[in-house]
């Protein structure tokens, strides 16, 4: 018998998963080969021995994760709500924008013909009157994105 | 396939659909049945990997909560303990390389004391004793060897994973595994002469 022989037996053993053929080429070969027995039964033992490892996790351990898991799926939950909340935001004002953009700028036309301005400058009050609302929020949006860096980045007493 | 093997399968899909369909509700409910059932693995495993109970139950948590964040991605074509075990390892790296800039395979050669915490199972004092020296024996020889050996020995002995699940979560070939696990048993043989089973 060669040695590369042994060592595919050896291999058979230690990993497991034969298929009929090696399985029956394994023992066949144990029953010829000392060495191999005996390596298999170190091997059965050695497995056994690790099998009796009685490592366990705390209850306390268990219920704390629970309890910690549970906490983040509700934040994450409120977090997408949130983030719902601001597409519908974003859709809506997208929509109604696109309704009433043609009514206000005939609007302003009209109150310019009224008060007979150059076309000018009703375009101008039409183009501050429509952009001030998205201006605005966004400049509170800036402001209060510095204020939470800046508190982030404050030292944890 | 005879019906038995049938019937196997089509179980093991259903379960790890229902699984992978909770998992991206981020169904609470799941989780802690999932938690309960797979807390004396996960937990073995890490400390294996970690050589640390006190990491390895931080990581342990950790995982968990990447299993709630990242639900949507387990696959159901494959074991949940698989993508389980893939977490908790990655968490492990990350952790390590936090630790200090080192190589993957080496991070876990640090050996620290590691509790062990014997299964309530109520035994004489005596057997608490030689239960925990045999335990303490089996720990020492485990983290005297190298640990990808060490690694696939543990998964594939203890916590009874096939070899094409080990080598998804090492990210090594198959071929590699076996070689692992030859060469693990082997090195722990001399050390567990006499250790009853």
């Amino acid at each position: 018998m060669t040695r590369d022989l042994h060592e595919q037996a050896r291999e058979l053993i230690a990993c497991g998963e034969l298929t009929d053929a090696q399985h029956t080429w394994l023992q066949a070969h144990l029953r010829n080969c000392d060495p191999c027995g005996a390596y298999a039964q170190a091997a059965d033992q050695v497995v056994r021995s690790l099998h009796s490892v009685p490592l366990a996790a705390d209850r306390s351990l268990v219920r704390a994760t629970q309890l910690r898991v549970r906490a983040r799926a509700e934040e994450l939950q409120r977090r997408q709500e949130r983030l719902w909340l601001v597409w519908m935001s974003c859709a809506l004002v997208g929509l109604s924008a696109a309704l009433t953009t043609v009514l206000l700028w005939r609007g302003f036309e009209w109150v310019g013909e009224s008060v007979q301005v150059s076309n000018l400058v009703w375009q101008v009050g039409f183009a501050v009157f429509w952009i001030t609302p998205a201006l605005t929020a966004g400049v509170l949006l800036v402001a209060r994105g510095t204020h939470f860096m800046e508190s982030d980045s404050k030292p944890q007493g | 396939m005879n019906s038995a093997a049938c019937y196997f399968v089509n179980g093991m899909e259903s379960e790890t659909s229902v699984i992978a369909r909770g998992l991206r509700r981020r169904d609470p409910d799941l989780l802690d049945r999932l938690i309960e059932q797979y807390q004396h693995r996960l937990l073995r495993y890490l400390i294996h990997l970690t050589g640390n109970r006190e990491l390895a139950e931080d990581i342990f948590q950790e995982t968990w909560i990447r299993v709630l964040e990242r639900g949507a991605q387990y696959d159901a074509k494959y074991e949940f303990s698989t993508w389980l075990f893939s977490i908790a390892r990655n968490l492990t790296i990350d952790h390590q390389r936090r630790k200090k800039p080192a190589s993957l395979e080496g991070l876990l050669d640090e050996e620290e004391n590691v509790s062990l915490d014997p299964a309530d199972t109520r035994p004489s004092a005596f057997e608490v004793a030689v239960q925990h020296q045999q335990a303490e024996q089996i720990t020492a020889a485990l983290s005297g060897i190298p640990a990808e050996y060490r690694e696939a020995v543990v998964l594939r002995f203890q916590e009874g994973l096939a070899l094409d699940e080990i080598a998804r979560i090492t990210s090594a070939p198959l071929g590699t595994v076996k070689s692992r696990l030859y060469r693990g048993l082997g090195a722990l043989m001399p050390h567990l002469k006499g250790v009853q089973g």
